[in-house]
């Protein structure tokens, strides 16, 4: 196995645009078939900024799921802000494709509401129950400050996130928990930390914020060499885009 | 139908346990068909670069595992609950396709100490026979470590086991795992590299607490090797990518890379991919099997399998769910005690916590499956249980067998969940965390056991199997001595910071992956009358029939249960030999 420092530098080529306009044709046939609101199949994007087409989100979606990533991933020292590392676009994506539309789901009858530790026992998709949520959220945030999600101010939306996460208002506290901490923020956290090649963590920002080093094929030596020391890979990490 | 020639032998399921059986079926002539449902993973996008490396899909979204939309289980705690399918599976991960689980494994290679074949015993002769609780229906295996040495010794050189020898031929050796069971060789590689963390645990329980460190028996290879079979293995690299993954360095002892590949080119052995195995042809009467049925997955088409012998060899839940849905054995009853088929069903008591050491560089991405660090004094019944309260414990120690950064990120307690505060923590600490881990011992307990549900079914419209189980107070009280024995520990080793250390508790949380260690539902033993399978594996109601897989075992260690399941294999392959030359009940 070639040391994986020693691959050329990425081409600035199109293989990341390639995969997402391929998944973009596979989960778009997927909503075509299921979601109501399934965007029409996107085009390839001209120039060297990536898609931007949503192929789950509605309008008023993505302004929620653009909103929750920008409050969740501030633009600071560390990265730009969570729209700009491309964690929306991972979100829709993810519930455009197979994980959205319930793969490795079994969805058999009789539907038992249970408790949290059954884990999920509702009849819906991810994608539906993520919209479900949003539709709730939004109520809960009109309910609060007379607005939806994406017109809150930044603390405004902090705090109310909070909410959620502790097992929303009292007027829907079923929903709310379960859907934030068991669906929107496993989403969240993978649309920063997986490879970008799934549209989040662009630019392998937050790669580059933990020092992880990516996908190195050979470690034998560094095993012995980096024990207890910075590990020098760790600055530069390469993805699966860098060893196509 | 589909009716095939006979074989002589058929085995159910293509994972580590049916290949070890076939292995020695072949050496022997023995003519094989091998039934599996799933295909091949070598050579497919999940054994190459970059592909490999694609923590979302091979992990997150478990993407060689059984498709829980296909067959899942169903779970409740009690008898008077109704049940739940696990809709998604996350406590514990089928594998699927040739070579099964055993080809994503982290590759922790023990051998059970020895006393645990004969664990009722043990027990009762050290602390009475008032000491077992009336709810524990524990019981000897009928087998003892030495019988199954010679084969736990093949199994390590068939798959290149790497460690460090603590009892050879009864000597305890430095370095090693001083309760180990006394073995006739050393591993057949010596151990893998140690981490940082790895380092910091060694130095701390040998200096403060005068305990004995050493390193995880690991099938991930130390070097090039070279098995009895010809076959090879390369040299780790220490990826991280090991547990739910297939090695594309050929580097990680697996069914796939060492068994399967063999046996295509041994005369009279046949694969069967593509096979779904859903019923056993059963003559009560007779008290054997005909053959094996199964859903040709290309086609949809029933076939039957016609077999002199057949091997149950797949995962520990399938096993329990051909023999009760076929009613082959007497369905376990809880109310009576009575009944064999689904008692004696167990988990693990795992528990761990969270340790930050700043400035210290532990780099978790520099890891292999199974580079771990381990004591056993507080395992199993290696220390004295008098007065605690409790049977069983567990092994303490630092695995790092992965920085995979969706997962393996760990932030000290108090941290906000996002943000700038979070990200800041995240940057400050993944390089400079680790964990320490409790493997806990499960006991059988009269309630927690298997059955048929009958309200749900899986894609072949068959019931699911029912899982009733919770951690009952044994194993409530164990976890809660095993984690704070680990917590002094953590708190020595000279962290800034050390997480909550939890013990595991009830009720069971389906969401939580807590290894995919099950075991029990067709237990071997000594008496038919608590046991599914004899000490030769052998169906007490059809003689042609044998069971191989954590299934047979009647209580659960704190161990991994792969070493037992090979050597178990192994002398089944033997004893299988035998019988078709000479048919009867094995002693």
């Amino acid at each position: 196995m070639k040391d994986p420092q020693a691959h050329s530098a990425p081409a600035p080529g199109n293989s990341r645009r390639e995969f997402l306009r391929n998944i973009a044709l596979v989960a778009g046939a997927a909503s075509l078939a299921g979601a109501a609101n399934a965007a029409a199949l996107p085009t390839e994007p001209e120039g060297e900024s990536p898609p931007s087409e949503y192929l789950s989100f509605g309008p008023d979606e993505a302004a929620f799921v653009e909103a929750l990533v920008d409050v969740m991933c501030p633009a600071d020292g560390l990265t730009p802000r969570g729209v700009e590392c491309g964690l929306a676009l991972f979100v829709d994506r993810q519930l455009a494709g197979a994980f959205g539309q319930g793969e490795r789901l079994y969805r058999n009858g009789p539907w038992r509401p249970g408790r949290a530790e059954d884990g999920f026992q509702r009849p819906l998709t991810p994608e539906q129950f993520y919209k479900a949520g949003i539709a709730a959220a939004n109520e809960a945030c009109r309910r609060r400050h007379g607005r939806p999600f994406a017109a809150l101010d930044h603390g405004e939306a902090d705090e109310m996130l909070t909410v959620f996460a502790a097992g929303g208002t009292a007027d829907e506290p079923a929903l709310l928990g379960e859907w934030f901490n068991e669906l929107v923020y496993p989403l969240f956290v993978q649309s920063c930390f997986a490879d970008p090649i799934y549209g989040g963590n662009r630019g392998k920002v937050f790669w580059k914020m933990l020092g992880y080093p990516g996908l190195p094929a050979v470690n034998g030596l560094n095993m012995v060499r980096y024990r207890g020391k910075p590990f020098p890979g760790a600055r530069t990490p390469m993805s699966m885009e860098d060893f196509s | 139908m589909t009716i095939h020639p006979h074989c002589t032998v058929a085995i159910v399921g293509g994972g580590l346990a049916a290949g070890l059986v076939a292995r020695q079926l072949a050496r022997e002539k023995v003519q094989t068909v091998v039934l599996e449902r799933g295909g091949d993973v070598m050579g497919t996008a999940a054994a190459r670069i970059p592909t490999q490396r694609d923590e979302l899909r091979w992990d997150v979204r478990i993407g060689l595992m059984q498709d829980a939309a296909t067959e899942t289980y169903t779970l409740r705690r009690s008898r008077d609950e109704l049940s739940r399918p696990m809709r998604r599976l996350n406590a514990f991960l089928p594998g699927t396709g040739v070579g099964g689980a055993g080809n994503h494994w982290n590759g922790q290679a023990w051998r059970w100490v020895e006393y645990n074949t004969k664990l009722r015993s043990r027990l009762v002769e050290r602390y009475g026979r008032k000491a077992i609780p009336d709810d524990m229906p524990l019981q000897d295996w009928g087998v003892s470590y030495d019988e199954l040495e010679p084969y736990y010794d093949l199994f390590e050189k068939l798959f290149g086991i790497s460690g460090r020898a603590g009892n050879l031929n009864g000597r305890i050796q430095p370095g090693g795992n001083p309760f180990e069971a006394p073995r006739r060789n050393e591993y057949p590689q010596g151990p893998l590299e140690t981490t940082e963390a790895g380092l910091i645990f060694q130095e701390t329980v040998q200096r403060k607490f005068g305990y004995h460190p050493f390193p995880s028996p690991a099938a991930n290879s130390p070097g090039a090797y070279t098995n009895p079979d010809g076959m090879r293995l390369g040299a780790c690299q220490y990826c991280g990518h090991c547990d739910r993954f297939i090695c594309e360095a050929n580097a990680k002892g697996t069914p796939a890379a060492l068994l399967y590949p063999w046996l295509e080119h041994q005369p009279g052995f046949k694969l069967q991919q593509g096979a779904q195995v859903t019923a056993l042809d059963y003559d009560d009467k007779a008290g054997r099997v005909r053959g094996v049925r199964y859903i040709d997955l290309l086609t949809g088409v029933e076939h039957l399998q016609p077999a002199d012998a057949v091997v149950l060899a797949g995962f520990t839940l399938t096993n329990a769910k051909l023999l009760l849905s076929g009613g082959i054995g007497r369905r376990y009853d809880p109310v009576t005690g009575q009944g064999v088929v689904g008692r004696n069903f167990c988990y693990q008591a795992n528990s761990g916590m969270d340790l930050f050491f700043p400035g210290r560089w532990l780099n978790p991405f520099l890891s292999a499956g199974s580079t771990g660090t381990i004591i056993d004094e507080f395992n199993d019944d290696n220390f004295d249980h008098t007065g605690l309260g409790f049977l069983g414990g567990g092994y303490i120690g630092v695995n790092v067998s992965s920085g995979r950064p969706i997962k393996s990120r760990r932030l000290p307690p108090g941290t906000p969940r996002w943000g700038s505060r979070w990200k800041q923590a995240n940057a400050d600490w993944y390089a400079h965390a680790c964990s320490m881990g409790v493997q806990g011992s499960c006991y059988p307990h009269r309630e927690n056991f298997l059955d048929l549900d009958p309200d749900y079914t899986d894609a072949f419209g068959q019931p699911l199997v029912r899982i009733t189980f919770d951690f009952r107070e044994n194993e409530r009280q164990l976890s809660a001595y095993c984690t704070g024995q680990a917590r002094k520990i953590a708190d020595a080793m000279g962290a800034s910071v050390v997480g909550p250390a939890v013990p595991r508790s009830a009720p069971f949380d389906t969401r939580l992956y807590q290894g995919s260690h099950i075991t029990g539902g067709t237990i071997m033993g000594a008496d038919s009358a608590t046991s599914v399978v004899s000490p030769r594996l052998q169906h007490w109601d059809a003689e042609n029939l044998f069971v191989a897989g954590a299934s047979v075992f009647a209580h659960n260690a704190g161990h991994n249960p792969t070493g037992p399941v090979a050597a178990l294999a192994l002398r089944l392959g033997d004893d299988l030999a035998r019988y078709v030359r000479n048919p009867g009940r094995l002693s």
